[in-house]
């Protein structure tokens, strides 16, 4: 069986697709991690330009999304091509919509801005930490065709969940003892749900990679922690 | 065989290979094949030149036959019968099983002659029978609009595209079960290819298609199970729609993603 070199464009164009969606993740952490540090530190103007670097975030998904569309036209890709390439494309929806929570994040501090926080920020600014860590494992795992890599993911989004209700809880709290922490606990609520989601954006990229180089479908609740499946089992069944 | 079926036999798989093995003199072309073809399903075989994919769709209607020194161990079941049990009526057997070329091949005769020339060999007089079989059979082959007022003109005459269709119109006229096609589109232009394909999807409704062909894009298309066949072995076999995405066997993945052909 001899091997000829005809992959070789392809394996060119396929290289640098994933070279752009890799930098799409390292964007897309960044304003997520960008804007809850603005956050914690009420600064505005880290704010602001992880507002204005958006644009720059959806013409790179853009991008992706065109170089995709011209790899299928010209080379009609079948096996694991066609499943990196689709998958790609469902990664970069992803990736761009977590740029958006971050955009979101950053808006929050901006309203913020100046107001005492009614708490210091710890659960949140960790929120964010796990999701750099997901999102840092599933394009590495994306980058280096290691599935292994790729199912570690899960576990930490069920940290991200929990983290979310731990925030939820004690804002509620908060604004149990004092009412007029009713409209800054509704807007950190408001991050930690959008941390939450952008959690889950990232578990669909780690679920993604697994179809792409073992072409199985890989759902996430498999890998949850046994602890974590009871819980849910029993809030399931005392609703 | 009996056209009237009974549910068990309308249950069978139209075509069924049963360690099908096949020699070329001392070469041995085809290793132990073990798969059946549903009844009413368009089949591809794919693998690179020299595989034996065309060598396996020769046996379906025992053209290696014609091959000398060609010997074929082991079963080929058409709707249950084996197709090399000794008394097997070979013509009649290639009326049930019609083949479609790579290069069309009209006969040097009229239109209508090329698709009447089967059922006259099978004992059709009528007149009326027999142009009913030509505009039926041209219908089938999505070409009788294009032709109808020429019929008595050489087959020869006509367009590639049109030509093979009209080689898939002869094969159709006599009625056969299964229809063998070796790339029957490899030597057409696209809009005569895509016309070809649509006419294979209409074709499964009454024809269980065996097709050979190169363009892997070509079998994902058209067909409903595909085979990889490599070196004479059956490396797999299954549902296209998986072959093409999720194929189990590295191999088929290196072949169907062009690391290797």
């Amino acid at each position: 069986m001899s091997t000829i070199s005809i992959r070789k464009q392809q394996d060119a164009d396929l290289v640098e697709i994933k070279r752009t969606l890799i930098r799409l993740g390292k964007m897309s952490e960044n304003a997520v991690v960008h804007a809850v540090w603005a956050l914690k530190n009420s600064d505005v103007e880290a704010a602001r330009s992880v507002i204005d670097g958006d644009d720059a975030l959806d013409e790179l998904t853009e991008r992706i999304d065109e170089s995709c569309m011209s790899f299928n036209a010209r080379y009609q890709p079948l096996g694991q091509d066609l499943r990196m390439i689709v998958s790609t494309m469902h990664m970069a929806v992803d990736l761009e919509r977590i740029g958006d929570y971050g955009v979101n994040i950053a808006r929050a501090a901006i309203l913020l801005e100046k107001k005492p926080l009614i708490k210091p920020l710890i659960d949140i600014p960790r929120m964010s930490a796990i999701l750099s860590e997901m999102l840092g494992k599933a394009l590495s795992a994306f980058d280096v065709e290691d599935v292994e890599t790729a199912t570690t993911v899960f576990t930490l989004d069920d940290q991200i969940d929990a983290l979310e209700k731990q925030v939820v809880r004690e804002l509620f709290t908060m604004v149990m003892e004092r009412v007029d922490r009713l409209e800054q606990a509704f807007l950190l609520m408001g991050v930690a749900r959008t941390l939450e989601r952008a959690g889950d954006h990232a578990t669909n990229i780690a679920e993604r990679v697994i179809y792409m180089y073992a072409g199985k479908i890989a759902k996430a609740s498999d890998y949850k922690n046994p602890k974590d499946k009871i819980q849910e089992q029993e809030s399931r069944d005392e609703s | 065989m009996d056209k009237t079926q009974t549910e068990s036999d309308r249950d069978l798989p139209q075509v069924r290979t049963q360690g099908l093995n096949l020699y070329y003199g001392p070469d041995r072309v085809l290793w132990s094949l073990n798969f059946d073809i549903p009844r009413g399903c368009v089949a591809a075989f794919i693998g690179p030149s020299g595989c034996g994919k065309s060598s396996y769709l020769r046996c379906l209607n025992r053209m290696n036959d014609f091959i000398p020194g060609a010997r074929v161990e082991g079963h080929v079941l058409i709707d249950g019968a084996d197709i090399y049990a000794p008394g097997v009526d070979v013509i009649a057997l290639r009326r049930r099983v019609g083949m479609v070329f790579q290069k069309p091949n009209p006969f040097p005769m009229s239109i209508y002659e090329n698709v009447a020339y089967g059922p006259r060999l099978f004992g059709v007089k009528n007149r009326e029978a027999l142009d009913e079989t030509v505009r039926s059979s041209l219908e089938g082959a999505a070409l009788w609009s294009e032709v109808k007022d020429k019929l008595n003109t050489l087959g020869t005459g006509l367009s590639g595209g049109q030509q093979q269709r009209l080689c898939i119109a002869r094969a159709i006229a006599t009625e056969p079960e299964v229809l063998l096609m070796d790339e029957p589109t490899s030597a057409l232009d696209p809009l005569s290819t895509s016309r070809i394909e649509e006419l294979i999807r209409d074709l499964k409704s009454r024809f269980t298609v065996a097709i050979v062909t190169h363009n892997m894009q070509q079998a994902a298309r058209i067909s409903d199970y595909t085979a990889f066949f490599l070196l004479g072995e059956l490396v797999e076999y299954g549902p296209t729609s998986r072959i093409f995405t999720v194929p189990e066997d590295k191999r088929t993945e290196d072949y169907i993603t062009g690391r290797f052909g």
